[in-house]
């Protein structure tokens, strides 16, 4: 056998392409798919919202709520059954939408309220205790309703409504850290302007409806306004979350004579010392 | 997007192409300066062809990829498919680790290089998915003259 020195052909084991370009066939797939994934998910998400089973939906506010109740203390039967009532109130007004209702009272430094999936409403006691009269409870209260009916707390889920759907599907999440990651978050939802004029508007529909008018209703708007500029004001952070303007309150008067809804009347008082916060916490929040 | 990783980014692509280069350029002027010893694989079971001696030799190299490949790689990592950015790095190794292999038979005066064996082998941590990812590739025959 002879040796023929032969020079080693280039090529064969190393792809002529640029690497350039094969980044750029890479940076641009990745691109496409992930966009792609989340315009999927932003089009699944919003057919969830609009079309999810009431079913599903109580699933995923169990999933939600069941962290939360740990959290809870034990609950004044007497404000629970105060406020119960005070919504079954406001639900008989709107009987086209009757869904069972869940209010939580937490107890929190912060002063807000919120509607969850299932139909769950948190409200913080701080918030009951600063309520001088009952028509501006229900007005908080009938907002969160008109977020509730709207389905605006499962649109503001947005994205994450499909993993949720699909982790109650599956029947995992509950307990989970990812879960409870989310809760702290639920509280902090965003809804866009829109969806909060349409929840004001719902809300004095309905208070009008229970007590013939509005007035008094606003009032707990009305001092976010003028405390809205102490940043400690603990009114502040139903402010972060529910975005008001004097525009806003300015729109619900016009509204209110546009559609003849009378805003003066008799106020309604809050049962005697029914949400008197014990003073040991109260000290602590001056301070 | 992070400023730190697009200069890693271009040193990484423009370093690391013109060291591949000048490498590649080196490895083709040695393969032509040795072409003249046959280096072959048989010899582990047949007879070997006749000869005085016999050594074994090995020739061994590290190579590690730059940011620019190491990043490519990651993103092909994602949809699969041929790792191309690694394809050069990997040729350079096995023909860098012949050619010191074939140059150290050469000085020893072999004839022809037999039973040529290639090996790789990884170094660095691939569990973090961070810092040095390099290669080592090991050639050894047995020379004869
Ligand atoms: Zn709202």
């Amino acid at each position: 056998m002879v040796y023929k020195p032969k020079e080693i052909p280039e090529d064969i084991n190393v792809t002529s392409v640029h690497p350039l370009i094969n980044f750029a066939y890479l940076l641009g797939t990745v691109a496409v798919v992930s966009t792609l994934i989340y315009v999927v998910l932003g089009a699944i998400a919003t057919q969830l919202a609009t079309r999810i089973s009431p079913e599903m939906e109580a699933k995923i506010g169990q999933q939600l709520v069941s962290d939360l109740a740990k959290k809870d203390k034990k609950v004044d039967a007497k404000q629970q059954q105060y406020l119960d009532s005070l919504l079954a109130d406001l639900q008989k007004s709107d009987s086209s939408s009757y869904t069972p209702l869940t209010i939580h009272i937490q107890k929190s430094p912060v002063s807000n309220a919120a509607i969850l999936p299932g139909g769950h409403i948190l409200i913080t006691a701080t918030l009951l205790a600063e309520a001088e009269s009952e028509n501006e409870l229900a007005f908080v209260l009938a907002h969160e309703l008109g977020h509730h009916v709207a389905r605006d707390h499962l649109k503001g889920l947005g994205r994450s409504l499909v993993f949720l759907t699909v982790a109650s599907m599956l029947g995992i999440g509950s307990g989970d850290a990812n879960v409870v990651g989310m809760t702290g978050s639920l509280t902090n939802l965003h809804y866009s302007r829109q969806q909060e004029s349409a929840a004001d508007v719902y809300a004095l529909n309905a208070i009008v409806r229970c007590y013939g008018h509005g007035n008094a209703s606003l009032d707990f708007f009305n001092r976010i306004q003028t405390e809205q500029k102490d940043p400690r004001g603990k009114l502040s952070s139903y402010f972060s979350t529910h975005p008001l303007t004097q525009q806003r309150i300015n729109d619900l008067h016009q509204i209110a004579s546009q559609r003849g809804w009378k805003m003066e009347g008799d106020i309604t008082n809050l049962p005697d010392k029914i949400f008197d916060e014990e003073p040991n916490s109260k000290s602590n929040q001056e301070s | 997007m992070d400023i730190v990783f697009v200069i890693l980014l271009c040193v990484g692509y423009f370093v690391g192409n013109y060291l591949e280069k000048k490498h590649f350029q080196n490895i083709k002027k040695r393969e032509r300066q040795t072409i003249h010893v046959p280096v072959v694989t048989f010899g582990a079971k047949q007879e070997l062809p006749d000869a005085n001696e016999a050594a074994l030799f090995l020739g061994s190299v590290v190579v590690s990829a730059d940011y620019f490949k190491m990043f490519a790689s990651s993103l092909r990592n994602l949809v699969g498919g041929r790792v191309v950015v690694y394809e050069s790095v990997l040729d350079r190794g096995r023909r860098e680790a012949i050619l010191r292999m074939k140059e150290q038979a050469i000085s020893w005066g072999a004839t022809q290089v037999v039973n040529v064996r290639l090996e790789t082998s990884t170094i660095g941590n691939r569990t973090s998915g961070k810092g040095l990812v390099a290669i080592e590739v090991t050639a050894y025959g047995t020379g004869i003259r």
